[in-house]
């Protein structure tokens, strides 16, 4: 058995084979395999910018779970998460069903919607941060207008998180909505003519037929923003920089800042493993939905 | 009847009812509503950037500007040498682009048609480098671009530190491999009986016929590196290198604000006009 699997082998057709996949295995080594491994191994380590000083056991691990922060800093993603679900998963859902809707003005409407997500997230949120601006700020006039008093958007710890996601569905809510809209037309129209006969109002042909049909799109989606919101560090490091207090302190803020701030590379690694096993379910969920799902695309 | 099905989740006739209308009314509300929200922080980037410098720091509603400084835009181009900052911005994406696509359409290639050994495994690696989340590996990839393993080379300060990690995209990988296997074999088949090579089927048959993917998939990734941030923040610290996306928030610090809000929609302006152009071309096409 075994020689005849050998036999079949063309080694010279391996060799261009493994030719072709030489750069693949060059960059990917270099910039995720070798980094992820070394992640591990820095995590039970003392190391700083001039390289490993001694082996730390689990020393990392203990100062991180031991600081009040670890607490926080997670608590405060459950709720950047939760909010962005809240405020920003369903966003894209209905601009899609509502612009695939329009007869007319159909791809102006998706061009503006789409314009934000092409702009680099740090440039918007220079415009945001003044915007946001305390006191006699934009937002704050504009409010003033319909007798709302001026509100400390960035510096009030209950309402900087809301912000904070304010500002990425702005940004993010136009990708999502292109990505919803390719899906919403490949729904075949003899469905909703069916349901029209049957006497199916709007609300329910969009509850029985619309939604089952992305429910797929739907699930890969929110599991992507879960990720995505999870790992969140430009929002909060550009508007805020973690503050007030630790209200927008996430965990790849604290990476960033106990990197390179405090030059703590150990505790850095340790706090990335957090990263790793807290997402991991959910990294989980997306690979396998996605694969299913392309499976069935293409 | 055999004329195509032409409708929404309304009918035509339904919309021209008046309970139709009214819902088509509602929904032109919203997302008229909708493209204020979007369009404010343009406008008010614009019309900041005209103000004078004391006008600026006035507060209340002087969403436009008592008189239009279009001086501003001259001088925030020129002062921040924002020739310069696209300049970087190009070829930082670009160049990550054209790794992207040369390196995932070689794999997927050679995954798709030339079936090495061990497929399984190379698979198994993708999936899982698509699972894990960046941020979780960022400090240790940024070290070891510090000091690359066995030629002791650093990269900061380089675009290919760059380059390097914006190479790497299994996604466009695994979606290439799809796009791969579903052309038909007896067109590489007839090419082979030809004498064709492999790198000469991958060159004229593979990648014309997967052409429209890899633009959607370029102009995503285009985008995506475009706007990124952190990475080239830790790794271009010479003001001289870095790409719109870092230079502009170093200069919040330094600049007035009227200044940099000009800056700011000077920037916004090439994705704008991109987005007029591109929006139409992958209507069908942007899937995950």
């Amino acid at each position: 058995m075994r020689t005849n699997i050998r036999k079949k082998i063309n080694w010279k057709r391996q060799g261009v084979a493994y030719l072709f996949l030489l750069p693949f295995f060059i960059v990917f080594t270099i910039a995720c395999w070798y980094p992820m491994c070394k992640t591990i191994v820095y995590s039970f380590q003392r190391v700083n910018i001039m390289g490993f000083q001694e082996w730390a056991g689990l020393n990392n691990y203990l100062r991180m779970l031991k600081n009040p922060l670890f607490c926080t800093a997670w608590k405060n993603v459950l709720v950047f998460v939760l909010l962005s679900l809240i405020l920003g998963a369903l966003v894209p859902i209905i601009l899609a069903i509502i612009i695939n809707e329009m007869r007319r003005l159909t791809s102006l409407f998706q061009t503006i919607v789409y314009l934000p997500a092409l702009i680099p997230v740090s440039v918007g949120l220079i415009v945001w941060r003044q915007i946001y601006a305390p006191n006699e700020g934009i937002l704050n006039s504009l409010l003033k207008l319909v007798g709302i008093p001026p509100q400390l958007w960035l510096q009030d710890p209950t309402l900087v998180k809301p912000a904070i996601i304010i500002v990425m569905t702005w940004f993010g809510a136009g990708g999502t909505t292109l990505i919803y809209l390719s899906a919403l037309r490949e729904i075949p129209l003899e469905l909703y003519e069916a349901a029209e006969l049957d006497g199916f109002s709007v609300f329910k042909r969009i509850r029985h037929i619309t939604l089952p049909y992305i429910s797929s799109r739907i699930k890969i989606l929110v599991v992507m923003q879960i990720i995505f919101v999870s790992q969140v560090f430009t929002e909060p490091f550009i508007l805020t920089g973690g503050g007030p207090g630790n209200a927008t302190r996430t965990p790849a803020i604290v990476i960033y800042e106990t990197a390179f701030s405090m030059n703590d590379f150990g505790l850095a690694a340790a706090w990335s493993v957090s990263i790793l096993v807290i997402l991991g379910v959910f990294s989980f969920l997306y690979v396998w939905w996605s694969q299913k799902e392309q499976q069935g695309e293409f | 009847m055999s004329s195509p099905v032409n409708r929404g989740v309304m009918s035509n006739t339904e919309w021209r009812t008046r309970g139709g209308r009214l819902v088509g009314l509602f929904y032109l509300l919203i997302l008229i509503l909708v493209s204020i929200c979007v369009l404010f922080p343009y406008l008010f980037s614009f019309t900041a950037g005209l103000k004078t410098s004391s006008e600026i720091y006035k507060g209340g509603i002087h969403l436009f500007p008592e008189e239009w400084n279009w001086g501003n835009y001259v001088e925030a181009w020129n002062r921040f040498d924002m020739v310069k900052m696209f300049l970087n911005s190009i070829i930082a994406a670009g160049g990550g682009v054209l790794g992207q696509v040369i390196v995932s359409t070689l794999a997927a290639y050679s995954i798709s048609r030339l079936k090495p050994v061990g497929t399984r495994v190379i698979v198994t690696l993708i999936f899982v480098t698509l699972g894990v989340p960046v941020m979780a590996y960022l400090i240790p990839r940024y070290i070891i671009m510090t000091d690359l393993p066995l030629i002791h080379v650093s990269l900061v300060n380089n675009f290919l530190g760059l380059w390097l990690p914006y190479s790497c995209s299994p996604f466009m990988i695994l979606v290439l491999i799809n796009s791969f296997d579903a052309i038909p074999k007896e067109i590489f088949e007839a090419a082979q009986l030809d004498g064709a090579s492999d790198l000469g089927m991958f060159l004229k048959i593979a990648l014309p016929l997967s052409r429209s993917i890899i633009y959607t998939l370029g102009f995503m990734a285009l985008v995506t590196l475009w706007g990124d941030f952190l990475w080239p923040y830790l790794i271009l610290r010479s003001p001289e290198l870095q790409p719109v996306s870092v230079r502009l928030y170093t200069l919040t610090r330094l600049a007035p604000r009227n200044l940099f809000l000009a800056a700011s929609f000077i920037a916004m302006v090439p994705p704008t006009i991109a987005a007029c152009f591109i929006v139409r071309k992958i209507k069908g096409g942007l899937t995950l």
